[in-house]
């Protein structure tokens, strides 16, 4: 007997690609960078602020980014305002509008004081670092939840990506102030990182295997045994023993190489997930 | 001043209607005969773009699905033994199972308690004053978060002016005291249209007289509310699994697990930020 329609994908993938991808990683950038860099200069400013100050306007040219991602994705990028007409707490991609926009003000005044010659204004710095710390983390918390709050395959699934993205934000952020303080020659700031983003590596990587866990089953519908093999190698290669091996020899190339390989890995995680329900029989839909 | 208006506008708010008896559809798939008036008259009254011709080689679905320019959409399923074995043959045609078809004219369900409109970060999904879920069409700016909500695949971000559609249940139609012109054209009453109450009423005789027929797989679908997801403001008499007509067999709403996925994320955010201890630790 016809089972009719039964073989077929019933939802819709949203036909979010590229853009997406790299929206989730200026997200997680920004947020990350900033929240290293304002707890590190909070808790010890002898040893961060120097490098805080330039971390901040990287952090803003990050969400600035990141914005044009989000706005490029949209259908209509010219109504991007309406996303402010209303707050919906119920929407996870509300939320995170506001948490955005939120975070953007504080951010933006610490990148412009970072970057002013004069330092008339430095009494800004600490409360602005203190009034972005909970937007920033609420936008590294929001697009996980974005994610697994929909009815795609895979995506419904993950419930450790919310989880997964906001320990990705801090290892990136880590990853990207131990860049600045080998640009910047503080040594000290960049030794007592250091263990700071080993012990991230590990927690996310952990966090990594429970969504992978949560999404396995349509991982292996999406894509071919010896594929997934692959990008499992790549990731756990590249992405946390490479960078921990790299972390502990301690050598300034090698440091390099291990932020660069946290972000390149950090990309191709993210453009795996944002795939995942597009790469099923009957994703794409008509209509796209 | 154009761009002060496009800006300004869609921050007015005019006042919401009062709130009417909810209505909606029932569609008895068993007396569906496929002739597809419902797809026409849709697309005609919604003056929507035809989508071309392709030959699916789906029996007589060349449809395809809903999409932002089709809001109807007509199913056949064809169930039809393959070919009698010789000792079916021989035992005669009253023992051979003669097969059956199944059509279905699909539509946004309405839901009551919808993901669509739960996503929309612009406000423009909402409940109109009859209950139905409705996009308003200058508001919506294509984030595409709707289509990725709905469990039942309906929405569909249009290439053509990148905002999402999908069935109005033809509002403008119901504000003049009309029927949706799908309802009006179906020629067996298989698309049933009116108030949400009658219509389950109408709906739960039509399956006990099935049931007295003989036909014992008739039920409704979405007609209640279940554990996991809102009752259907358009809800359908089927006679086989709900996955057979491509709809989901245990429809879930994603909101169910948003919660936890919050404090998930948040929990595991803290404890990123205790790892940074070390690093703010020294001095």
């Amino acid at each position: 007997m016809h089972s009719g329609y039964a073989d077929r994908t019933i939802t819709k993938a949203p036909n979010w690609h590229g853009l997406v991808a790299l929206d989730t990683l200026f997200n997680n950038m920004t947020t990350g960078l900033f929240l290293v860099a304002a707890l590190g200069e909070l808790a010890a400013p002898a040893l961060f602020a120097e490098v805080a100050r330039v971390a901040y306007p990287i952090a803003l040219a990050l969400l600035l980014a990141d914005l044009v991602c989000l706005v490029l994705d949209l259908g209509d990028p010219l109504r991007f305002h309406h996303m402010l007409r209303v707050f919906k707490p119920t929407s996870p991609m509300s939320f995170g509008t506001w948490c955005l926009t939120v975070y953007a003000l504080p951010l933006t005044v610490l990148g412009l004081l970072s970057i002013l010659p004069t330092h008339t204004l430095d009494w800004l710095r600490r409360p602005a670092m203190i009034l972005g710390l909970l937007p920033a983390l609420g936008t590294a918390v929001y697009k996980g939840v974005l994610f697994s709050t929909t009815a795609q395959p895979g995506w419904k699934d993950a419930r450790w990506l919310g989880g997964y993205l906001v320990t990705s934000a801090l290892l990136l952020g880590a990853a990207q102030l131990l860049l600045l303080c080998g640009v910047t020659e503080q040594r000290e700031a960049a030794g007592a990182l250091r263990p700071t983003l080993e012990l991230l590596l590990v927690l996310n990587a952990v966090i990594l295997g429970l969504l992978i866990r949560d999404v396995r089953a349509t991982l292996a519908r999406a894509y071919e045994s010896t594929r997934l093999s692959e990008l499992a190698l790549l990731v756990v290669g590249g992405g946390v023993l490479a960078p921990l091996y790299l972390l502990a020899v301690g050598r300034p190339i090698g440091l390099t190489v291990a932020v660069l390989l946290i972000l390149l890995v950090a990309l191709l995680v993210r453009r795996v997930i944002v795939r995942l329900p597009h790469l099923l029989p009957g994703g794409r839909g008509p209509g796209h | 001043m154009d761009v002060l208006n496009r800006v300004v506008e869609p921050f007015h708010r005019g006042a919401p209607p009062e709130p009417q008896p909810a209505t909606g559809f029932y569609t008895d798939t068993t007396v569906c005969i496929g002739c597809k008036a419902c797809e026409v008259a849709c697309k005609q009254w919604n003056q929507l773009p035809a989508d071309g011709f392709t030959w699916l080689g789906d029996s007589y679905d060349n449809t395809g699905g809903l999409s932002a320019t089709s809001w109807r959409h007509v199913k056949f399923i064809e169930q039809f033994p393959v070919d009698p074995t010789p000792a079916e043959a021989a035992a005669g045609a009253d023992l051979i199972d003669p097969g059956r078809w199944l059509m279905m004219s699909d539509v946004c369900k309405h839901c009551v308690t919808a993901p669509c409109q739960q996503a929309c970060p612009t406000g423009a999904l909402i409940h109109t004053e009859f209950d139905n879920v409705y996009i308003q069409p200058d508001i919506c700016n294509g984030c595409a978060y709707c289509v990725a909500a709905c469990p039942f695949g309906v929405i569909t971000r249009s290439a053509l002016d990148g905002h999402a559609h999908k069935c109005t249940l033809c509002y403008d139609r119901q504000r003049d005291g009309l029927v949706p012109a799908c309802a009006k054209a179906c020629p067996t009453q298989s698309i049933q249209f009116g108030s949400i109450s009658e219509l389950r009423d109408r709906a739960r005789e039509r399956v006990a007289r099935l049931h007295e027929q003989g036909i014992a797989g008739a039920y409704l679908y979405g007609d209640a509310p279940s554990t996991t997801y809102s009752e259907l403001h358009s809800f359908y008499l089927l006679s086989d699994r709900p996955s057979v007509y491509g709809l989901p067999d245990a429809p879930f709403n994603p909101w169910l697990r948003m919660k936890g996925d919050y404090v998930r994320a948040a929990v595991c955010g803290l404890a990123a930020i205790a790892a940074l201890l070390p690093m703010l630790l020294a001095r």
